[in-house]
């Protein structure tokens, strides 16, 4: 089971992503938010429905981050998983991301 | 003051005299308030006797199994209290019969008058009057006065009179034997509680670790007739006894108690097991109520040779299933102890090399299931075999749990002797999966990974994390070790050894230098190379070791906590 949709709400570029996050399809998620970054300047990633993360999937969402931060771009989380929530706190992530529980202000 | 006009005076009314409703009154209260019955029953039958002026009064009251009236308050130049009469006789017997008021002018005349405390005493009874104490179960005694005083009778007024003070004197002792019979079943309470204390102070201490030998007992009421024992002899081999007495409740409670001590007494000379049982059988037969008896087992276990022998004395049989899943039943050879002296009881042996002896007591056999169905042995063999992969523990307390969804009407014992204890077995093969290096048999992989967990008793979240450790190594032998997705094979193994799980990864890649594998920094937020982190930090130790003739062997250890105590302590 995977999902990733794109999908545009305002101004944001939002990636949804969803089931199992692993090797066998985390680079199809990689480039989703590479796109969503190159044409955006607000990129979501929408985790809610992520039941599994492995350290392919947690990469694409670093490389997400860098890639913004190098170009001033906004790039968050929203509504992360707890399953999610648990691998980034073990990668000491979660304190790098920027994670809401909603897209909303700002 | 201005009142509604009163009713017309009745003309029944007019019978009762006007100071009669301040003793009503007074009766009714000190009978209301009292805390010591027996006291305010005098008290109330002194005022009764000095009311209706007589000479004596008594009150009686109908034993529980109606057989006999008892005296328990009495007023009078004769105590009587205490005295007990059959229910039926005399004058007050015939009130509680008919529950009826009896007005008896002259007893000396009357069919039923007996006689005995007058001629016992030369106390003269003449007149009578007697009213029943009714309550809502029924005429629980009656209430006596005789002899009016001057040599007068007892006219329809104090008949009346009687009748009416008799109402809170029966209230009031039907409320004191209901709160004695409350006291009571709260006093027998206290003492099963006491009682199955004692009993369980009895059963052996819980053995962790590698002993080989597991026991539970669930009592179906609070105190329970099975048994079971075990103990170490100084030779090394391990005595074990369980024991059914017939019966439920404090007969079997205590012939439980008394068989289990004889079990523990005569079983620390290391008799062979037939003469363990058959002294038993001697003991008990010497003095045991009629009808009943023991079923038991006993025999010893040895660690050493894993060779069991035992006697059977009418206990079900006992149930032997090897590492393959192959079944065998024991069937008693000998008869329930207690019934009869010098009987034997053959002796029958196994070996538990690689394999399980389970015991039951027919608690377990006569669990019913929802069709109302008894178990049976073949019945708890196949609940048995379903176990086999699990460490004993958890297997003994996953077969309870079995039973326990079914109905258990009997006190249940089981025990599990175990010829691959923990430490001479080592461990339990938990997973043997066998893949190819594709990205896409990693999430089948974890299902099953994570299904083996759960029944290997590890919390989720904690699971969680371990499948994702293992996914990770995964991950990194397909990506590293052989550089991509391809056909060749990964090989996951899990076993347990004690509380430690082992995950062993096997792949047949080009070896790969163990220290080029090191976690990296993790301050420094970059993609990849975090998948040897989170092996690092989920599992408590990991290493990598290149295999002779190709390939690398990764090994990942995690302890799991200690299991929380619980019933089967």
């Amino acid at each position: 089971m995977k999902q990733c949709n794109t999908e545009q709400q305002g101004e944001w570029t939002v990636v949804k992503l969803g089931g199992e996050v692993d090797l066998s399809w985390s680079q199809q998620a990689r480039r989703a938010v590479l796109d969503a970054l190159a044409k955006s300047q607000k990129v979501a990633v929408h985790l809610a429905a992520v039941s599994y993360i492995d350290s392919s999937g947690i990469a694409a969402l670093v490389e997400g981050f860098q890639s913004a931060r190098g170009k001033g771009q906004t790039f968050v989380l929203v509504e992360v998983s707890e399953a999610v929530l648990a691998v980034l706190r073990l990668a000491r992530l979660d304190k790098v991301f920027a994670i809401r529980s909603a897209l909303g202000e700002g | 003051m201005n009142r509604p006009a009163a009713p017309p005076d009745r003309e029944a009314r007019g019978a009762l005299p006007p100071d009669f409703l301040p003793i009503l009154a007074e009766v009714s209260q000190q009978l209301a308030v009292s805390v010591d019955l027996g006291r305010t029953l005098r008290e109330s039958v002194a005022y009764i006797t000095s009311y209706l002026q007589a000479e004596a009064a008594a009150v009686f009251m109908l034993d529980p199994a109606g057989a006999e009236l008892e005296c328990r308050a009495c007023v009078g130049p004769v105590d009587i209290h205490g005295l007990r009469i059959p229910a039926g006789q005399g004058i007050v017997g015939r009130t509680v019969a008919q529950n009826a008021c009896q007005m008896v002018r002259d007893a000396q005349v009357d069919p039923d008058f007996s006689g005995k405390v007058d001629s016992s005493t030369g106390f003269i009874t003449r007149s009578v009057l007697c009213a029943p104490l009714t309550t809502a179960q029924g005429v629980i005694g009656a209430i006596e006065v005789i002899n009016k005083q001057g040599g007068g009778l007892f006219g329809e007024a104090d008949r009346d009179a009687l009748r009416l003070l008799a109402a809170p004197t029966a209230l009031a002792l039907n409320i004191a034997r209901m709160a004695g019979d409350l006291v009571e079943q709260n006093r027998i309470k206290r003492e099963l509680g006491m009682a199955r204390r004692l009993q369980r102070s009895l059963l052996p201490k819980r053995r962790r670790g590698s002993y080989p030998l597991r026991a539970i007992n669930l009592p179906a009421r609070e105190i329970s007739g099975d048994f079971y024992d075990f103990f170490d002899l100084p030779d090394g081999r391990i005595a074990f006894a369980l024991g059914d007495v017939a019966g439920k409740g404090l007969d079997a409670a205590f012939l439980m108690v008394r068989c289990a001590s004889l079990m523990r007494w005569a079983g620390k000379e290391g008799l062979r097991p037939s003469d363990w049982v058959a002294r038993v059988n001697d003991e008990l037969g010497e003095a045991i109520a009629p009808g009943m008896f023991v079923c038991l087992v006993a025999g010893h276990y040895d660690p050493a040779s894993k060779r069991a022998v035992w006697a059977n004395a009418g206990f079900p049989p006992l149930l032997r299933v090897d590492a393959e899943g192959e079944t065998e039943q024991f069937p008693a050879e000998g008869p329930p102890v207690g019934i009869l002296r010098r009987m034997d009881f053959p002796e029958q042996e196994t070996s538990l090399e690689h394999a399980s002896l389970y015991l039951f007591s027919d608690g377990v056999t006569d669990v019913r299931d929802s069709a109302g169905k008894t178990l049976g042995v073949d019945g708890v063999e196949a609940a048995v075999r379903g176990l086999g992969i699990l460490p004993p523990e958890p297997r003994l307390r996953a077969l309870v749990r079995e039973l326990r969804q079914l109905t258990v009407t009997d006190d249940t014992t089981l025990m599990l002797i175990e010829g691959d204890s923990p430490r001479a077995a080592q461990e339990t093969n938990w997973l043997d999966l066998d893949f190819p290096a594709q990205p896409q048999e990693l999430g089948a992989m974890r299902h099953k990974l994570a299904a083996v967990l759960a029944r290997a008793g590890v919390e989720s979240g904690l699971r969680q994390a371990l499948v994702l450790a293992v996914d990770e190594a995964c991950a990194n032998i397909i990506r590293h070790a052989y550089g991509g997705a391809c056909d060749a094979r990964i090989r996951l193994r899990l076993s347990q050894h004690d509380n430690e799980l082992q995950f062993e990864l096997r792949d047949f890649a080009p070896c790969v230098d163990p220290a080029t594998v090191q976690p990296r920094d993790l301050e420094d937020a970059r993609p990849g190379g975090l998948g040897i982190n989170f092996i690092d930090a989920l599992m408590d130790s990991w290493s990598l070791q290149p295999q002779a003739g190709g390939g690398n062997l990764l090994s990942m250890r995690k302890r799991l906590a200690e299991p929380a105590e619980d019933e089967a302590a």
